[in-house]
């Protein structure tokens, strides 16, 4: 395995990525988000998030504000668990 | 590379490790297919832990760089146990119970998880592949065609051979809802049953109890709760008119006059050099673990200040198992497939430790999402380094009928602490409700 240090791993950010994006001018988390896709996987940043605003902090000396918006499901769910949801609502 | 099955015999008789894994049930033997091979595994534990025990860490493959995965937080909030069960892709093996002759199958990799010739890709990239902005230039054909390739090669399983059945959701109404079941909302939801209104507590582990019931230093779990419990319930989505909570593959709606997010905190694994090696685990994971009668490695280093180090430290060495304990944090991660070795700086010294399990044991963040899905306000706590929804003392938030408790808004709180706060919370939401005036 190559020498990476991952930042999120369900999307395969790296650290070397999340710097590339701050010294790009990316300087929060939705803009390091939107450059990179960190926080945008499976786990839907229950790791990243934090390690993110931790280098974003060091890198700018800002305190962090706000974490991304966390999406609905928190964890990926069977759609067939969701469908009877939308009976009677399939305008 | 050797994790194992722990003989409690192996122990001594008045450690709190021992007299746990003693008065467990005795477990059914049974066998699941792993990627063709049958595997021995006790029915009802962990799949994940059963390939773990089994010596079959690397269970998927990262999706643009192909790198082994493994499980490393053991609670359904990392990608390392992403696998196939049966027909359905995308099953998380820590959150999913032993079947007899459960089929397991590696997805996203060729041709298995544990060998993957796709694994070139992180050698052809070995910074990163920035595939969002690669394409960026190229005409709208060879656009499509590379995404078209990227989507075959990356990407977490494919859709089952039949298409899913319609599972007809159910509905709850009730007084209060508490999400998670560890010291403070167990307190919670015990203070407002014994008031009299109607509670339901849900937890997505398979028992009640939180943290404390994966500390290899207690001998007893914590005591159920007397509210009416769902455990292996979790809650994934707040709205306006409820929450959703996927229970026995069925969502329940829930309706209640008022909510209390108790559901703690994520165990990070710390940012350093190939941090995402099979072998490396947080310190709840290992933990969790053991008291599951598993040792994850033959040569321990435990790094960093989680509080549970410690009793980790000793219930490895009871074990006879070689154990290393620093405080000072992980450069770097050696290793090809599996950790091998770990570099620590402490102050001004570095030094390299051999191992075959690495506990990244840094401390525990608040699990704010779905606080804040539920209109919680969130903030950033500078001294733990995460974010936190905003509460008053009470666990009161800025959004009416929302209350947080226990480690999910003081992350640094003790099970007693916690338990207390849960009670007040539980206290003040009976107030709200106009109970007890």
């Amino acid at each position: 395995m190559t020498a990476k240090a991952m930042v999120c791993r369900c999307e395969d950010v790296t650290l070397d990525e999340v710097e590339e994006a701050i010294g790009k001018g990316q300087r929060d988390l939705e803009s390091v988000k939107r450059y990179t896709g960190l926080g945008t996987g499976w786990c839907q940043g229950k790791q990243c998030v934090v390690a993110c605003a931790r280098i974003l902090a060091a890198r700018t000396g800002a305190q962090p504000e706000l974490p991304i918006t966390a999406r609905p499901p928190l964890h990926p769910i069977p759609l067939g668990a969701l469908a009877s949801l939308a009976e009677g609502d399939d305008a | 590379m050797a994790p194992r099955r722990i003989d409690p015999r192996a122990l001594p008789a008045t450690h709190p490790l021992a007299r746990r894994l003693r008065a467990s049930p005795t477990p059914v033997a049974v066998t699941l297919e792993h990627d063709g091979m049958a595997v021995p595994a006790y029915e009802g534990e962990p799949v994940a832990l059963a390939l773990a025990a089994a010596g079959r860490l690397t269970l998927a493959r990262s999706p643009k760089y192909h790198r082994p995965r493994g499980p490393t937080c053991l609670r359904g909030a990392c990608d390392g146990c992403l696998v196939r069960v049966d027909d359905a892709p995308g099953v998380m093996a820590c959150q999913t119970p032993v079947r007899p002759g459960m089929k397991v199958r590696s997805q996203n990799s060729f041709p298995s998880a544990r060998f993957d010739v796709l694994q070139v890709t992180d050698w052809f990239f070995p910074k990163h592949l920035d595939h969002h902005h690669l394409m960026v230039g190229f005409g709208g054909a060879i656009n499509r065609t590379m995404q078209s390739f990227a989507r075959q090669m990356a990407g977490i399983g494919s859709l089952p051979e039949q298409p899913g059945e319609v599972v007809p959701h159910r509905e709850r109404d009730v007084d209060v809802l508490v999400v998670g079941a560890g010291a403070s909302g167990v307190a919670a939801a015990d203070a407002l049953h014994a008031a009299g209104l109607s509670v339901l507590l849900v937890e997505e582990d398979d028992a009640t109890g939180g943290s404390a019931r994966d500390r290899c230093d207690l001998a007893r779990p914590p005591p159920p709760p007397v509210a009416e419990t769902l455990t292996r319930a979790s809650a994934v989505a707040t709205y306006d008119t409820g929450t959703l909570v996927l229970h026995g593959g069925a969502v329940v709606l829930v309706r209640a006059r008022a909510r209390v997010f108790a559901n703690g905190c994520h165990d990070p694994v710390g940012t350093f050099v190939r941090n995402d090696l099979p072998g490396i685990f947080t310190a709840r994971a290992f933990s969790r673990a053991l008291v599951r009668a598993v040792v994850l490695g033959e040569r321990v280093a435990i790094v960093g200040p989680h509080p549970w180090g410690a009793a980790l430290h000793d219930a490895l060495t009871a074990l006879g198992v070689a154990v290393t304990r620093s405080t000072g944090e992980v450069v770097e991660a050696e290793g090809r497939s599996h950790v091998t070795a770990v570099t620590v700086r402490e102050g001004e010294v570095t030094r390299t430790i051999d191992c075959d399990a690495l506990v990244s044991a840094e401390l525990p963040t608040a699990a704010y999402e779905l606080a804040g899905q539920a209109g919680a306000a969130l903030g950033w706590e500078a001294a733990r380094g995460c974010f936190v929804p905003r509460a008053d003392d009470d666990g009161v938030t800025a959004q009416a009928g929302v209350y947080v408790a226990g480690t999910l808004r003081a992350p640094w709180g003790t099970d007693g602490e916690s338990a207390a706060d849960g009670a007040r919370v539980g206290r003040r939401v009976l107030r709200d409700l106009g109970v007890g005036r």
